[in-house]
């Protein structure tokens, strides 16, 4: 009889694939043109308007990251299960004695790892406001957490959309338009439009609540850790690695 | 050890694999011959799990390849097609990390290691990127990452393409010394090779099993014959039976 221990991943393959993957991630020029780009852009941007506005705050920083991770984040992911598909490795991985679940969760802390790094690349930006007067470095955390956990939500959809296609560019435009979407449907501009589309139905306002990054991304923003957040994050990127894992299984049939 | 029965695969209307049944045994080297697109590669595919077959059953070691897809692979060494390897991978790193994922660890992994590459002569390239290897090399580093984990059964899928004669030779004899215990299946679409090497041969022609015999046999039956004529002739009357088969059905 099987227990549910013989369901749950096992956490060695896993760890094995992460760190094969992330040897592969930092071998890749386009993984490091994308995260030096990332750091440069994102920090840039800031700077231009911390001289504009004057004041010791990252808000700012944190507000603009959702145009900017869904565009970087894709190029990320792109590569996980397409490039495999492309030189077909993926049939030697995944006839190793590994479940799918456990090399797509391997794979995904790969990418996490990389995103760590971008993120822990604009830290000289809170080193700067330190020195220039005093942050609030509580809020700057939930900040940095709120963007990590987005970043991670991301890369669930990215590595998902890559193991349907083994063409990295359609890989990285479809993860890249579907983030758009978690991030636009919660815009300001845009709720108050789809509200008049169907106002029986209130579908800017039903999206924004219940499908946006827009809300959990501001809570963290101001620095507020709520579990409706994490379980927000956490859970639509355990929904999109499971999918995953199905699309890899399904690919078998 | 090797159980296939009635197996089939189907793509849309394309039978790629219909109803092939055979069976091996532990020390047995059987080759899988057929030309390309007979269906080889789609079964030995389905027997390492990678697909799933549309009908009948396969077992390894008497572990189902659908139920028990963990077990099997565990049983298994597997030599894809075309070699496919981490090309960002340095030859070592790629070994070590194909025995680490078989569950090796510590002294045993540094055994199998020397082992591995002292037997498929890997000194040369060990500290290579495997993208930098020659066609040859690649097939050997695929072959030693199939043995990293001395599996009781070794799948090959067209193990000699590439290889200069010299070097298929030496493969053959290679092939022989892993034999014991072991049960071997390699495909091919050369019969020499196949004969070569071979205890028995399995001939498969759009996706049909059309012969399944000892070479020993085959040979008796050639007598002054030349064997190609004689597999021909299997070939033909094996697309007779079915052009007949499926008028019957008609």
């Amino acid at each position: 009889m099987s227990s549910l221990a013989d369901h749950l991943p096992s956490w060695r393959p896993v760890l094995l694939v992460a760190e094969r993957e992330v040897a592969a991630i930092f071998d890749s020029k386009i993984v490091h043109v994308c995260g030096i780009a990332f750091v440069v852009l994102a920090s840039s941007i800031f700077m231009n308007e911390f001289f504009l506005t004057g004041l010791v705050d990252m808000s700012g920083f944190f507000e603009l990251l959702p145009l900017l991770l869904p565009l970087f984040v894709p190029a990320i992911s792109m590569r996980s299960w397409s490039e495999e598909r492309r030189v077909r490795s993926i049939e030697l991985l995944l006839t190793l004695p590994i479940r799918s679940v456990e090399a797509v969760l391997g794979k995904f802390l790969a990418g996490l790892v990389l995103l760590a790094v971008m993120l822990l690349g604009t830290l000289p930006i809170v080193v700067m406001l330190i020195v220039l007067g005093d942050p609030d470095l509580g809020r700057i955390a939930a900040g940095y957490l709120g963007s990590f956990l987005l970043g991670a939500m991301l890369l669930g959809l990215g590595s998902f959309v890559s193991a349907l296609t083994a063409d990295q560019i359609v890989s990285f435009v479809s993860a890249a338009v579907l983030s758009f979407l978690f991030v636009l449907a919660g815009n300001e501009r845009v709720v108050p439009v789809l509200d008049g589309m169907a106002p029986s139905l209130s579908l800017g306002t039903l999206l924004h609540d219940w499908v946006s990054i827009a809300p959990h991304h501001a809570a963290f923003s101001r620095g507020i850790v709520s579990l409706s957040g994490l379980c927000y994050y956490l859970g639509v990127a355990a929904a999109f690695l499971w999918a995953c894992a199905l699309a890899l299984d399904w690919n078998r049939e | 050890m090797i159980e296939v029965s009635e197996v089939s695969k189907h793509f849309g209307p394309v039978k790629a694999v219909d109803q092939v049944s055979f069976r091996m045994d532990p020390g047995e080297i059987v080759g899988f011959l057929g030309p390309n697109g007979a269906g080889k590669s789609t079964l030995l595919k389905m027997m390492v799990t990678w697909l799933l077959p549309t009908a009948g059953r396969i077992a390894i070691d008497g572990h189902d390849v659908v139920r028990e897809p963990l077990a099997v692979r565990r049983l298994l060494g597997y030599l894809p097609e075309h070699s496919a390897l981490y090309e960002g991978m340095k030859v070592d790193r790629f070994l070590r990390f194909m025995g680490r994922m078989r569950g090796l660890s510590g002294d045993r992994l540094q055994e199998r290691l020397e082992w591995c590459i002292d037997a498929c002569d890997l000194k040369a390239v060990l500290a290579k990127w495997c993208r930098e290897c020659s066609k040859g090399y690649r097939q050997r580093i695929g072959v030693a990452a199939a043995l990293i984990h001395d599996p009781p059964v070794l799948l090959l899928d067209e193990p000699t393409h590439g290889l200069d004669p010299v070097q298929v030779v030496a493969f053959r004899d290679f092939l022989r010394d892993l034999r014991e215990d072991r049960a071997i299946l390699f495909s091919s679409h050369i019969l020499a090779e196949v004969v070569a090497v071979s205890d028995r041969l399995l001939v498969i022609n759009e996706g049909q099993l059309l012969a399944d015999t000892p070479v020993d046999e085959l040979r008796k039956e050639a007598g002054d014959q030349d064997l190609e004529r004689v597999l021909l002739d299997i070939v033909q009357a094996g697309r007779k039976t079915a052009t007949a088969g499926e008028g019957a059905k008609a």
